[in-house]
């Protein structure tokens, strides 16, 4: 799912980074209408659940040995994603075809470099081709799983249940406010390059390009600063006083236990038949 | 350079979420001491700032584009601990919400990019900027190289974590289980893309932003530049002491930990350049810039040397030519770092 | 209620306040009026405890609003309660990650009991009718949406003393005029409210005396009426200029003409 990749080679740099800003902006949207579908299956899993059922899930593929235990939590992150009402259309075009693209790019040469069991005339050995399929199905199942929990779990929540791996308070306050916040500077770069686009007649020259984009940057950064003064003063306001405190509003039913129960033995057969 | 899941060994992934772990803790604690109860915004709104300059398509010369992660320009503004931070928190949301770079390799992208990165470009930048005025040529050039040195350690940095995958896990075939390329094909397929394209977003980024800040907002360039307002005094060594030593630490750590590892070496035959597929796998690798067709014949005589003066009684893994070859990149990455500082060095001297 | 004496204070070369002294009755809206530029934004932050002056003095029910006071827990805490404001940018504010927890910052720092958190905050937002944007980032907010959050995140704390710094900026007609409606509204009008503004509809509209500044220093304090009268006077400050349009009956002609943000 790499969103950076993927523009056309002809445009702009700027009409690419315009691309790639609201690329951004849409797969945000896309994950939070889709977190809010209230009649999917995992939407209405305890997120805590989700969160330690997911990450242990991604554990266990990348220590499975087992192709098949790999394809087994491919097939069952599929199944989730259709029970969750995940369209199977955006999965594709999000997650699957641009890691096919670029880690099926870097597999394939491993097909003929690997050295192993030829298979009798052609250039490619036995090795080099599970090689490169373990590296293909374990990037596929693992961003599979990690964006169905993006794809199912309202950001919010997703934070706060981040507590569950330990993470200390402060860290979860400023993944959220950054959360918070890239959406008003992808807004922003986005305004500035589309008012330069609009501004820009016929071909800039390369170093004019150059500079165009650092200053781009350099205002972007200048707001970055201002910014985080303001918000700074706008908590103070409130009481800040350098310690954080977050409101806990998770309630674990009955049915999430099964759900840790499902995820957890899945994950401890994938790494027990993988081992 | 966002390291996938998958590319790396459950094992390899924790030792380097071990190793970041350490930094991350003292940069929040300096980060807390020096700015209270700012550091929370500050880091906030910066590790934002990273994220969309990750986004940013940037022209470089010959008519090509690429992306830049930032870490030069953030460490020159906020300092190598903020940028530490800024950009780890930047890559984590990367990782978990957007599948740029997977989950279990967080601990590695931050190490590489957001800690030895930033690190790198810091030092750099305040030992060529010296006590050079806040809007001298030198503290351009100074971040450009800045940039394009700290990339170039990212890079290694990661060529290296890929490169020791398939002769530590492979199965009982011998198919590599995680990235299958050996540290002769990761090495150079990372190097050239990022000693060239890379390399140069990254330089132009920091670069001109900093030739930016200095006629917009110079305010911002003066947290890191202590000494500029004294005009001849090298401030450059004495402020940066503890960076130089966290530098020379990862740096010593880096082939120790590769020995602890216990590799096999040698189960791989010397990189074959004029392979076909090899060398597309290279060029695919490093944006289409064609490999050259012959093994560079400096770095085969650069791992002779490494290789011949071993004593009898060294481990094998010491004498083979796999080893030689990482610690000749090393060596050759630093002698690319010292010329580039000689370069800015008579540059300055010249401009003036 | 508040005491402002002789207060100084420069952004870099600019000077923003020059001397003033004024003195703010306790359940009074007071507003203080002046163009871009006027120092009235910095006053209100100083009055916030946001800022200090570089000389003179501020102070709140007759303690010292200073850096050192401020450091003081106890002190900051009841001064941080009792003290609300309402940034220009609501962007600035709401930095949370939903509506709800925005709400709830300010009364997690007060650490009240979780039970008395939610009943306020569920008491904030049907004041201010967003109780249905609760679970909503603050992204996806309109721009009177988010104001709207932005006031309840501070009256949640139920403060004596409502500071605003341009209430009304860069929204649509009829939120401003909900917004506006709320302030006269709110604590039964004997509550201390202290306005920021260039919008002289707004003096008209919320105020019971009138503070106007021009670059940096305080030029008048009179009753709305008395101000909004003198053109001359509003002229000088940059809040009124001279407009000239046409009228379908009247032909050509000029007269004083105001904006409303």
């Amino acid at each position: 799912m790499d969103l950076l990749a993927g523009a056309p080679v002809k445009a702009s740099f700027i009409e690419r980074s315009i691309e790639g800003l609201s690329k951004g902006l849409s797969f945000a949207a896309l994950a939070d209408a889709s977190a809010h579908a209230q009649t999917g299956l995992l939407q209405r899993v305890d997120p805590r659940v989700k969160v330690a059922g997911v990450f242990t899930l991604i554990v266990a593929v990348a220590a499975a040995h087992s192709l098949l235990a790999i394809a087994a939590v491919l097939l069952l992150a599929l199944t989730l994603a259709i029970a969750s009402r995940v369209p199977a259309a955006s999965l594709a075009k999000w997650v699957w075809m641009p890691v096919l693209l670029f880690s099926g790019a870097i597999a394939l040469p491993a097909v003929f470099l690997t050295p192993g069991d030829r298979f009798p005339g052609l250039p490619v050995t036995a090795q080099g081709l599970r090689a490169a399929s373990f590296l293909l199905l374990r990037a596929e199942t693992a961003v599979s799983l990690s964006s169905l929990l993006v794809l199912t779990t309202r950001w919010a929540h997703l934070l706060k249940a981040l507590r569950v791996l330990r993470l200390p308070v402060v860290f979860v306050v400023i993944l959220g406010m950054t959360y918070r916040y890239l959406f008003l500077m992808l807004q922003t770069a986005l305004d500035m390059f589309e008012s330069r686009e609009s501004r820009t007649v016929g071909v800039l020259d390369p170093a004019d390009r150059r500079r165009l984009a650092s200053a781009t940057v350099g205002v972007l950064l200048s707001k970055s600063y201002q910014l985080s003064s303001e918000v700074h003063l706008a908590m103070q306001s409130r009481g800040f006083r350098g310690e954080v405190y977050l409101l806990d509003e998770f309630t674990t039913r009955g049915a999430d236990w099964v759900w840790l129960t499902v995820f957890l033995a899945v994950a401890a057969a994938a790494a027990w038949v993988g081992r | 350079m966002h390291i996938p899941d998958g590319y790396l060994s459950p094992s390899t992934c924790a030792a380097l979420y071990a190793g970041s772990t350490p930094f991350w803790y003292a940069s929040l604690n300096k980060m807390k001491r020096r700015l209270n109860t700012q550091a929370v915004p500050l880091l906030s709104v910066f590790a934002a700032f990273s994220f969309v300059i990750m986004m940013f398509n940037l022209p470089l010369p010959g008519g090509t584009t690429g992306h830049a992660v930032g870490m030069g320009i953030t460490a020159i503004v906020l300092g190598p601990w903020g940028s530490i931070l800024a950009i780890s928190v930047a890559l984590a949301i990367q990782a978990i919400f957007f599948g740029d770079g997977g989950i279990t390799a967080i601990g590695a992208n931050c190490f590489n990019m957001a800690i030895a990165g930033s690190l790198v470009a810091y030092a750099v930048y305040r030992v060529i900027a010296g006590g050079s005025a806040i809007e001298s040529s030198r503290r351009v050039a100074a971040a450009a190289v800045a940039g394009y040195c700290a990339i170039n350690v990212s890079a290694l940095l990661a060529a290296i974590e890929f490169g020791i995958q398939p002769s530590l896990f492979h199965d009982a075939s011998g198919a590599p289980l995680y990235a299958p390329y050996p540290l002769h094909i990761a090495l150079p397929a990372m190097m050239i893309g990022h000693l060239t394209i890379a390399g140069f977003a990254e330089a132009i980024v920091s670069g001109g932003v900093v030739a930016y800040l200095q006629r917009a907002e110079p305010a911002l360039l003066k947290p890191t530049a202590p000494g500029a307002a004294l005009p001849g005094e090298s401030a450059g060594w004495a402020g940066t002491k503890p960076l130089w030593i966290a530098l020379a630490v990862l740096l010593v750590l880096t082939p120790l930990g590769i020995l602890a590892a216990g590799a096999a070496w040698g189960e791989w035959m010397p990189a074959d350049f004029s392979s076909p597929a090899a060398r597309q796998q290279m060029t695919a690798a490093s944006s289409n810039q064609a490999p050259p067709a012959q093994a560079p014949a400096g770095l085969q005589k650069l791992s002779a040397i490494w290789t011949a003066p071993m004593p009898r009684y060294a481990p094998s893994v010491l004498k083979s030519p796999q080893f030689g070859y990482l610690l000749s990149a090393m060596a050759g990455a630093g002698l690319i770092v010292l010329a580039f500082l000689a370069g800015a060095w008579i540059f300055s001297r010249v401009r003036r | 209620m508040f005491r402002v004496e002789n207060v100084v204070f420069h952004y870099n070369t600019v000077t923003a306040l020059d001397g003033v002294s004024l003195e703010i009755a306790e359940g009074k809206r007071s507003v203080l009026l002046g163009a871009n530029g006027s120092g009235k934004s910095t006053l209100l932050r100083m009055l916030d405890g946001l800022c200090f002056p570089e000389s003179g003095k501020i102070s709140f029910r007759g303690d010292a609003i200073d850096q050192a006071s401020l450091e003081h827990d106890e002190f900051a805490h009841t001064f941080r309660r009792r003290v609300g404001l309402v940034f220009q940018n609501p962007d600035v504010q709401l930095f949370n990650p939903t509506v709800l927890d925005e709400i709830a910052f300010g009364p997690l720092q007060m650490r009240w009991p979780k039970e008395e958190i939610l009943r306020r905050v569920e008491a904030a937002m049907a004041t201010l009718e967003i109780a249905h944007l609760k679970d909503r980032p603050p992204h996806r907010l309109s721009g009177g949406e988010k104001k709207r959050v932005a006031i309840a995140s501070v009256l949640v704390l139920d403060p004596e003393v409502l500071l605003l710094d341009e209430p009304t900026a860069a929204l649509d007609p009829r939120s401003q005029s909900q917004i506006i409606d709320l302030l006269i509204g709110w604590g039964g009008g004997k509550k201390t409210v202290i306005t920021a503004t260039h919008d002289l509809g707004l003096v008209e509209d919320i105020a019971d005396d009138c503070f106007l500044m021009q670059q940096g220093k305080l030029v008048a304090h009179a009753a709305p009426a008395a101000i909004l009268k003198d053109e001359a006077m509003l002229r000088a400050a940059n809040l009124i200029h001279e407009h000239r349009h046409a009228h379908p009956s009247l032909g050509m002609h000029t007269h004083p003409h105001t904006h409303r943000t």
